[in-house]
């Protein structure tokens, strides 16, 4: 087994494996119900997301909106952040105010002037265009971005608050939706008064506003609540899912670290990617802490997976990334003696993490674009998110305007169609690998079988010839002593004229026993013992018959002798028939009687007559008694006994046999 | 040859044989010159010439030996089994050793003779068999149960329709059956079973017509099984 699977790994057998992969088409849809469910399946969704759209519509109703782009503005210095009050109080408002187009971006301050370290910025609108008032109307933009309360008044009407404790993690991606209700607003909108409170250097922004029945703007809310927030939230968890998943395949493979990474990466990017759906207001507190800091461990988790993948050290980028995370860890922690979390220091981290997530993409895409195709594709998912960090990067700080996307939300989607790449890749490659080791072990299952089957051939063979061998040296013996040694003293006695016609036909018919007990011999009698002294009696019959002989069949079931080869067979055949002979020739009997027996560990055959007997002692030493000195080496040759009981009212011959042959016979 | 004729009693039974060895076939004739009852009714010498004799008049009982000079007896057998459906074929063997007999008896033989047999016993012989009995050894006997048991056991799972059942041993048959494999003489089990001679053998005529029927049967599954394996 083991060369084979070494062999099996061998670059040869590899890019074997791959050119047969690569030359087989991907298999076409074969069964009709398989090619039905594809359909069902993607018209499913495609249906599904055509209601949702559907649904989520009223675009098409633009015409009834009003788009508001123009406006005017001021910036007031504030105490601090206050609840707004629910009747304008014009008179903090001066008359000069700034025209302005809606997206509105505000001019940011690197630093808090010595006045005052809060601001309230105002946005005026006028409406001055015809208004449907009958349904229910809304006001929709998709964000006011400040990071103090915010408040708008309706002609003079205090309509709208939020982010009463200050911006939380989800304001940006929430876009902001008024409705006015009918009975409640009867009046077409006349003044829209936006009131930011902000600290000092925040980049404050507004984007251009819509008015108009709700039914009309509902759809361009919810795409825009759905896309900022609901479906990266969808990734983000689906992402962390996969990050378990690896965790489990990693516990089973401790050997793989780069599962383990990929789980770190997970969480880090889920915790990371958190503040994107919770209504947590912003503070300089651990919450905070985790948001800032998740993105360099998350970095340092993809740098590791990345050095697994090329097998290069990279140590000082390795030490550069930990120095400058440990840094950032220090530097932002909550605690009286570190950075503030103002705007502009927040700024100047993300600035620092997006270079270092920069760094380790490029130098991770130099280090592995040769070497692992794997990297390759995590090098381009971590650039992707480097872009995407980059240009939310840009709209916080007000580099680009109030309407753009914040794709960073969209960083872990990049990242799970990536890993999702990856995984799949190696998920389809192990099926593939399994489905050619178990071809290519049941094709050498088969050649072991064809040898095995080979060998087992030959040693049949052996064994046959063997066997053959065996019986020929049997058979050979057999016929040399006893249908050779009669046929040529029959010969001898025809030559010398010594035997009249009816002798010499005797001395044949004898021969011709001697030849069907040798056949009688190696017929199959399945160690049956009855069975074989039943042929004998039916190839004596006719002797006995024309003997006038009568028989007694008095013979008892037998256990078998799983002993009783052709061998041992032909001379227990011998044994009886020479006692049955002696019988017919020398006794003058009218009876035999042929009875078995079980005794002690063995059976026994008794042969018995009304004869007149014979001196068994003298029979025994006499050259003439040669037939009953046979008939004992014989019964000895398959480790039985003989003996003769003989007098006046006849003979007694008994056979003894041994049950197995493996127990000595009891002499 | 004469005609058979009709009307005599006893009635005259008719005996062919087909055989190359001219010794046994003299042997026949001597035995059944004096037998007022059988009559030498046709000889051949190959299986040719054997095959030509089943063309003209049935007998009785035809004697085949199964080493012919052109081919097997084997072959005279089955086409005596088709062409002279009311005679009892015999196969005559040096030895009546199983593996003859038995392939005999599956191509239809109803019996066996041995060659070296007394003249007595030949006549003997061929009236029993002319009668409807026929003969059986121990051995042949065990290897007549054994095939048995082996229907008995695939029976159930082959596809054996419906209107054709396998053919099974009656508990009296496979009685009479096992007595003689335990050496019983075909007088000694009738008194055991309290039968006269003759229906122990024409017993063992059923158990071999069926034994014929058996394996045509199982032939021609073998050949329906090989037919569907080789299209």
């Amino acid at each position: 087994m083991r060369p084979g699977i070494r062999g099996f790994w061998t670059a040869d057998s590899v890019n074997e494996a791959r050119a047969v992969s690569e030359r087989a088409p991907p298999a076409p849809l074969k069964s009709v119900p398989a090619a039905a469910a594809l359909i069902f399946s993607v018209a499913l969704l495609a249906a599904l997301g055509a209601l949702l759209s559907l649904a989520a519509s009223g675009i098409e109703r633009s015409a009834e909106c009003l788009h508001l782009t123009q406006g005017s503005w001021q910036e007031l210095p504030s105490d601090g952040f206050s609840a707004a009050p629910a009747a304008l109080d014009k008179l903090g408002l001066s008359s000069d105010w700034h025209a302005a187009s809606l997206p509105l971006t505000m001019p940011r301050r690197i630093e808090a002037p010595a006045s005052s370290a809060y601001f309230t910025t105002w946005v005026r609108l006028k409406v001055d265009d015809a208004q449907p008032v009958t349904a229910s109307r809304a006001l929709y933009g998709v964000r006011l971005k400040t990071d103090g309360p915010i408040a708008i008044y309706i002609d003079g009407k205090l309509a709208y608050r939020a982010q009463q404790r200050g911006q939380q993690w989800n304001s940006l991606f929430t876009p902001l939706w008024l409705t006015l209700e009918p009975g409640v607003s009867d009046a077409p909108v006349h003044e829209i008064l936006i009131a930011l409170q902000h600290t000092a250097t925040y980049p404050v922004a507004v984007s251009s506003l819509w008015l108009g029945p709700a039914d009309a703007l509902r759809g361009r809310y919810q795409v825009r609540q759905w896309l900022q927030s609901g479906l990266p939230a969808m990734l983000n968890a689906a992402f962390l899912a996969v990050g378990i998943f690896a965790l489990f395949v990693w516990f089973k493979r401790r050997a793989d670290a780069t599962y383990l990474w990929f789980f770190g990466l997970a969480a880090t990017a889920f915790a990371g990617h958190l503040h994107f759906y919770v209504d947590l207001p912003i503070a300089r507190d651990w919450f905070g802490w985790v948001v800032i800091n998740s993105l360099c461990w998350g970095l340092i988790a993809l740098h590791f997976f990345l050095r697994l993948l090329h097998g290069r050290p990279l140590r000082w980028l390795t030490r550069a990334v930990a120095a400058i995370t440990l840094l950032i860890g220090l530097a932002t922690m909550p605690l009286p003696w570190t950075l503030p979390n103002s705007a502009p220091v927040l700024a100047m981290i993300y600035a620092v993490e997006l270079l270092m997530a920069l760094t380790i993409c490029l130098v991770g895409g130099v280090a592995t674009w040769r070497s692992s195709r794997e990297g390759r594709l995590v090098v381009v998912a971590l650039a992707i998110c480097e872009l995407l960090g980059m240009s939310d990067w840009m709209l916080h700080n007000n580099v680009v305007g109030p309407e753009g996307w914040f794709l960073g939300a969209y960083t872990n989607g990049v990242t799970f169609i990536f890993f999702g790449l990856l995984m799949y890749r190696r998920y389809v490659r192990a099926i593939e690998e399994v489905e050619r080791v178990n071809a290519s072990l049941a094709e050498r299952l088969q050649q072991r079988e064809a040898e095995l089957e080979q060998s087992h051939q030959r040693l049949r063979e052996i064994e046959q010839r063997q066997l053959l061998s065996d019986e020929r040296q049997r058979l050979m013996q057999d016929m040399h002593d006893g249908l050779g040694s009669t046929l040529i003293s029959a010969i001898r006695s025809v030559e010398q004229g010594r035997m009249g016609d009816a002798q010499v036909s005797q001395l044949l018919k004898d021969c011709m026993d001697d030849l069907k007990l040798a056949i009688d011999s190696m017929e199959p009698v399945e160690a049956d013992l009855l069975l074989l002294l039943a042929t004998l009696r039916f190839r004596l019959e006719p002797r006995m018959e024309s003997a006038k002989v009568t028989l007694v069949w008095d013979v008892r079931e037998l256990p078998a002798l799983d002993w009783l080869d052709p061998s041992a067979a032909l001379n227990i055949l011998r044994i009886v028939q020479e006692s049955v002979a002696n019988t017919l020739r020398h006794t003058r009997a009218t009876v035999i009687r042929v009875a078995t027996a079980v005794e002690g560990d063995g059976v026994q055959v008794v042969i018995e007559d009304n004869g007149q007997g014979f001196d068994v002692a003298a029979a025994l030493v006499r050259s003439s008694g040669r037939g009953l000195q046979n008939q004992r080496r014989r019964a000895q040759v398959i480790r039985g006994r003989v003996e003769w009981v003989s007098g006046e009212s006849g003979t007694r011959f008994m056979l003894w046999l041994p049950l197995r042959q493996g127990s000595p016979a009891s002499a | 040859m004469d005609a058979p004729a009709n009307g005599q009693t006893p009635p005259l039974i008719h005996v062919a044989i087909v055989e190359d060895d001219l010794g046994f076939r003299r042997a026949l004739s001597e035995a059944i010159e004096s037998t007022p009852d059988i009559r030498l009714a046709g000889a051949a010498g190959t299986r040719a010439e054997g095959l030509q004799l089943l063309q003209g008049a049935p007998t009785d009982v035809l004697l085949v030996d199964l080493g012919l000079p052109d081919g097997s007896g084997i072959d005279v057998i089955k086409a005596a089994v088709e062409l002279w459906p009311s005679c009892s074929v015999v196969v005559s063997t040096n030895f009546g050793d199983e593996t003859h007999v038995i392939r005999s008896i599956e191509a239809g033989a109803s019996g066996y003779l041995l060659k070296d047999s007394s003249p007595a016993k030949i006549v003997d012989e061929i009236r029993s068999v002319a009668s409807g009995g026929s003969p059986i050894s121990p051995i042949i006997a065990r290897q007549v149960l054994a095939r048995f048991r082996q229907i008995g056991a695939g029976g159930a799972s082959r596809s054996v329709k419906p209107e054709d059942p396998p053919q099974l041993l009656s508990a009296r048959e496979k009685e009479v059956l096992e007595l003689i494999t335990k050496g019983f003489t075909a007088n000694e089990i009738a008194r055991l079973m309290s039968l006269s001679p003759f229906t122990v053998r024409s017993f063992v005529r059923r158990i071999y017509s069926k034994l014929n029927v058996t394996s045509k049967a199982e032939a021609i599954y073998e050949a329906r099984n090989q037919g569907i394996l080789d299209g």
